[in-house]
C-alpha cells in the first residue's frame, strides 16, 4: 500500500470499519512520515471534537415559538364577506388587524373575485360575513366619506405605497388633488408616475380614496373600475371639479 | 506511547472530551406542528452550535435557527401522516439549517480570506506558511481554541460544513451525504481536504497544543 492511499484512508481507519486496515497498520508501522501525519490529522480531528459546544441564549427558544406564531399569524387565511353599498356589491376581506381588500363586483362570479384576491394578498382567502366593525366601516364611508383607516391594514404594502395611500387619504371628500401632488406631498416630487402605479394596485379603494386622484388637468384618467365609476364615486362626494 | 495509537483508539479518541456533543434527545412520536414545541426545545441547542461554526456570528447563529425552525414548521405542517412518519428528522433538520446558512452567507459579504479560499480553496492548501511560527509557545486552550474556530471558519462554505459536521458534530459519513445530498465518496473527500487545509493553517503542532498530556505520554515512551 502506497503513502498516498494510506493518507486517503485516515478518516475512515478512525470508524474502525475500513477492510483495509491491516495493510494500513502494516504500512504505518514502518513509515515515520505516514505516522506523522496521521498524528497530526488525528490532531486536528481532537481539536475540532474539543471545541466547546456554544451555548445558545436563553431567549432563543421563546424566540423561535414567538417567530413561528407570527409566521403561521401572517399566513392565516383572510375572511372575505360580501356587503351591499350604493355602488353595488362589495368583497371586503378582512383579518383581525383589519380591512385588507375591497373589491366592487365585476359581476364575473365569486371564485373569480377569491381568486384575484388570493393572488393579490398572497394568502388563501376564507368566505365568511362580515362583523359588525366591518359593516360599520364601509357604511361610514359612504355616510360621511370618511375612512376609519385604524380599521384598515396596509402593512403587506411597502413604505412607497403606504406613503403614497396615507397621503391620498388627506385629500378631503369633495376634492381632487393630481399625482403629481401627492408624489409632492410624499417628499418624491418626480414620482408622479410611481404614484399612479401604486393607485392602480391600491387593495383598499374607497377606504384609501385613490378615485381622489387625477391628472394635472384634472381629467380622470384612469381607474381600476372605468372612470364611470370614479365620477361616480366623486359625485357621491359631492366634486364636480373634474374633467371627463 | 506509540505513534500509531490514534488510530488504534488512544487517550484522546477514547476518552471522550466532556465537551464531545451528545445526541440530541429524540422526540417521542412522529413530528408534526402539535409536537413542534418539543422539537425545538429537543434541536436548538444543536442546530445553533451548527449555525455558529458554520458562521462564526452568534446573531447570524440566532436568526438561521429562528428561519430554520419556520421552515420546518412550515414543511411539516404541509406534510402528510405517512410523510411525517417516514421523515429522518435530524439529518432533515440540519439540511433546513445548512440551507438557510447557505443562502444568508451568499447574501453577505465574505471576509477576504473566505472570499480568497471560496475562489480557489486549493490556496491554503498550497500556501508554504506551517502555521504559527511558535506553537509550542501558545499554552492557553481557551486561545487555541479561537485559533481553532478562525481556521474552521478559513475554510471555502462546503469544505467547512463536511469538517463541522464530521468532528463538531460527531455525524457519520452516510448521515453526512444525506444531510449534504452528496455522495459519501464526495463527502469522504471533502472532509479530507478540509483536514489537510486546517493542518496547513494551524500547523503541525495543533493535536499537540489541545493534548496537555501529549508531552509527558511522549517523555514516558
Amino acid at each position: 500500500m502506497r503513502c498516498c492511499d494510506v493518507e486517503k484512508l485516515w478518516d475512515d481507519m478512525r470508524d474502525a470499519l475500513e477492510p483495509h486496515r491491516a495493510a494500513v497498520i502494516k504500512h504505518l508501522r514502518a513509515c515515520p512520515p505516514c505516522q506523522e501525519l496521521y498524528e497530526q490529522y488525528e490532531g486536528i480531528a481532537y481539536c475540532l471534537t474539543c471545541l466547546p459546544p456554544p451555548e445558545p441564549p436563553a431567549t432563543l427558544v421563546p424566540k423561535i415559538i414567538e417567530h413561528i406564531r407570527s409566521a403561521v399569524k401572517a399566513t392565516a387565511p383572510d375572511s372575505v364577506a360580501k356587503i351591499a353599498s350604493p355602488l353595488g356589491q362589495l368583497y371586503v376581506a378582512f383579518r383581525e388587524t383589519g380591512i385588507t381588500y375591497v373589491a366592487l363586483d365585476r359581476g364575473e362570479g365569486d371564485e373569480a373575485e377569491f381568486q384575484r384576491i388570493k393572488a393579490r394578498l398572497g394568502r388563501s382567502v376564507v368566505p365568511s360575513t362580515a362583523p359588525a366593525w366591518v359593516n360599520e366601516t364601509l357604511n361610514a364611508f359612504f355616510r360621511s366619506h370618511v375612512s376609519h383607516l385604524e380599521r384598515v391594514d396596509i402593512s403587506d404594502l411597502t413604505p412607497f405605497e403606504q406613503a403614497t395611500l396615507r397621503a391620498t387619504a388627506t385629500i378631503p371628500p369633495g376634492e381632487v388633488r393630481s399625482y403629481g401632488w401627492v408624489a409632492a406631498t410624499i417628499g418624491q416630487p418626480n414620482a408622479a408616475r410611481a404614484v399612479g402605479g401604486v393607485m392602480a394596485r391600491n387593495p383598499v379603494p374607497l377606504l384609501y380614496p385613490c378615485h381622489r386622484v387625477v391628472d394635472c388637468e384634472g381629467r380622470l384618467h384612469n381607474y381600476e373600475y372605468g372612470i364611470d365609476v370614479k365620477a361616480r364615486i366623486l359625485e357621491l362626494e359631492g366634486c364636480r371639479s373634474y374633467k371627463r | 506511547m506509540s505513534a500509531l495509537a490514534p488510530i488504534l483508539g488512544d487517550y484522546r479518541l477514547s476518552s471522550a472530551p466532556a465537551t464531545m456533543p451528545q445526541p440530541a434527545r429524540q422526540t417521542k412520536g412522529v413530528p408534526g406542528p402539535e409536537n413542534f414545541e418539543a422539537i425545538v426545545d429537543d434541536y436548538q441547542r444543536r442546530l445553533y452550535g451548527f449555525a455558529l461554526r458554520m458562521t462564526g456570528n452568534r446573531e447570524d447563529a440566532e436568526e438561521i435557527v429562528q428561519d430554520s425552525f419556520v421552515r420546518a414548521y412550515r414543511a411539516l405542517a404541509k406534510m402528510d401522516p405517512q410523510q411525517r412518519a417516514e421523515l429522518r428528522l435530524q439529518p432533515w433538520l440540519y439540511t433546513i439549517t445548512l440551507n438557510v446558512t447557505r443562502n444568508r452567507l451568499r447574501s453577505k459579504r465574505p471576509t477576504n480570506v473566505a472570499l480568497d479560499s471560496l475562489a480557489d480553496p486549493d490556496a491554503l492548501l498550497n500556501e508554504t506558511q506551517e502555521g504559527p511560527d511558535q506553537p509550542e509557545a501558545i499554552v492557553d486552550r481557551a486561545a487555541d481554541m479561537v485559533l481553532v474556530e478562525q481556521a474552521l471558519l478559513q475554510l471555502p462554505m462546503h469544505l467547512r460544513a463536511a469538517a463541522t459536521l464530521r468532528f463538531v458534530e460527531g455525524r457519520s459519513h452516510p448521515e453526512i451525504a444525506e444531510i449534504l445530498n452528496q455522495p459519501i465518496g464526495t463527502v469522504k473527500s471533502h472532509v479530507h481536504r478540509a483536514v489537510r487545509i486546517l493542518r496547513r493553517i494551524l500547523g503541525p503542532q495543533v493535536g499537540r497544543i489541545v493534548a496537555p498530556d501529549n508531552s509527558t505520554n511522549q517523555e514516558e515512551d
